[in-house]
This record gives C-alpha cells, sequence and structure tokens, in this order.
C-alpha cells in the first residue's frame, strides 16, 4: 500500500512538470524564430517587380 | 531593396468588397476576424469615397514600438510581421495602431484575446515557407511564390496596388497626373472637417 501511494505520489508529481525552456525577455530584442527565404532579398525584390508589371498596371 | 506597400486609389475603388472576401478566403481567416475591411467616407452621400484597409506595413511601426514581449519584425522586403508564439495577446497593438488593423481571434473569460492576427502582406510568419504550420498560423505565403498580395492582384478596378513603394507611388503619380491634380478626397480639408 505504501509502495503504491508513493507510486502515485510520482505519478501525480511527474504530471505537474513544467516546460522550463522559456524565452527570457529583452526590451527591443525580437527572440522568435527566424524567418528563413529561398532567395535573397534582392532576388524576390526582382522577382515581385516583374510580377506587379504583369498583373497591377493600369490597363 | 524594395519596401513593400498597400496603396488604395480612392478614385477607382467601388466598395466592391472582394478584396476582403479574397483574403478571407486565400489564408482562410476564422469567422469574426477581419485581416481587411473596406471604409466608405461620407457612405450614402453623393461623392462619398471608399478605401481598402488592412495593416500598412508601416517604415516605423507603432505596434512594435508598444508590445511588451518584442514579437514583431521587418523583414528585408519592408513588411511587418509577428512570431504568434511569442505573441501574449495584451491588445496594446490594436491601441497603437492608426489602421486597425490588429485582430484577436478568441472573447473568452478574463478578456482572454488569444494570439493577435494581422494582415502578412502574404507573406506567412516566421515559419518555413508554406509548411503546413505557417498555413495554419498565418496564411499562405503568396511571397515565397513570387506573388503579390491577392487582394491587390485580383483588384477588378486596380484601386488597390501592393508592391515596391518606388513603383506604387510612381504608378499612382502617372494616373493623378492623366486626372489632371491631385485627387480631392484626400488632405486637410478631409481629415479635419466637422
Amino acid at each position: 500500500m505504501k509502495l503504491l501511494s508513493l507510486m502515485f505520489a510520482a505519478l501525480l508529481l511527474s504530471a505537474c512538470y513544467e516546460d522550463t525552456d522559456v524565452t527570457l525577455h529583452e526590451a527591443g530584442v525580437y527572440k522568435g524564430s527566424d524567418d528563413k527565404h529561398a532567395m535573397s532579398a534582392d532576388e524576390r525584390a526582382d522577382v515581385l517587380k516583374q510580377r506587379f508589371n504583369q498583373v497591377q498596371t493600369d490597363r | 531593396m524594395a519596401r513593400m506597400k498597400f496603396l488604395c486609389d480612392a478614385e477607382r475603388c467601388i466598395e466592391c468588397n472582394a478584396c476582403v472576401t479574397a483574403c478571407k478566403n486565400e489564408h482562410e481567416v476564422p469567422w469574426g476576424i477581419n485581416r481587411r475591411r473596406v471604409v466608405t467616407i461620407d457612405d450614402g452621400i453623393p461623392g462619398e469615397k471608399s478605401i481598402s484597409v488592412a495593416c500598412m506595413h508601416c517604415s516605423d511601426a507603432p505596434c512594435a514600438a508598444v508590445c511588451p514581449v518584442d514579437c514583431f519584425y521587418t523583414t528585408d522586403d519592408g513588411v511587418v510581421l509577428h512570431d504568434k508564439d511569442i505573441c501574449i495577446g495584451c491588445g496594446y497593438c490594436f491601441y497603437a495602431c492608426p489602421f486597425g488593423a490588429p485582430q484577436y481571434p478568441q472573447e473568452g473569460a478574463f478578456g482572454a484575446r488569444g494570439k493577435m492576427d494581422k494582415c502578412t502582406f502574404c507573406a506567412g510568419g516566421p515559419e518555413e515557407d508554406n509548411s503546413a504550420i505557417e498555413v495554419e498560423k498565418y496564411g499562405r505565403n503568396r511571397l515565397a511564390e513570387g506573388k503579390l498580395p491577392l487582394c491587390a492582384e485580383m483588384c477588378s478596378t486596380k484601386a488597390l496596388l501592393a508592391g515596391d513603394g518606388d513603383i506604387v507611388a510612381d504608378l499612382f503619380r502617372s494616373r493623378v497626373v492623366r486626372r489632371g491634380g491631385r485627387p480631392d478626397n484626400w488632405g486637410w480639408e478631409t481629415a479635419y472637417k466637422d
């Protein structure tokens, strides 16, 4: 019975586990995930410029 | 380097709300959230004007300035995005934004709002481009596919423009010149009339 109650207590306590991997805030510092892109910013700008000229210029 | 901007030509907008519908459909935006909306000035009065408004991806974004957890970042394209994993849903950005862009999906106990949601300029978020998690959290990433925001691309009158600010400004300037002057719906008289 004692062993059983100990096991039950251990099980209960394990349910209280909290992930300690927290993000500590620093003022003015973005600590989120990095936004990675397949193309460089200049390549993207060229592609989007072409796209703009295709679909958004005046008819 | 390009700085992506929206511009709505009020002389062309016909208040069809197709931009709103396109945005909601493209990103499967939940019911009650409007990343984009059409605002009509002097509605019902002859001479009424409409503009389509969403996040304007400010160069010096007030939402980012007031965010207590700094969840905002600006991409190389000048698009203001945020990380929903860091957002605490405090609502400060909503009060700071002059365009009413930040939206909150929940109405819960103790004022719980849920993670903030806003227009992403169809650029997704910090997750892997067009991954399932990015689509679920932020919507589709059209910029990664070499496309511009759908709201502007499908605007039938080409009132809503989206792209590099310099190119958008050149196009709008040419329209104004063709019309023979500046539009009369914007200006101090409109902003400060009684």
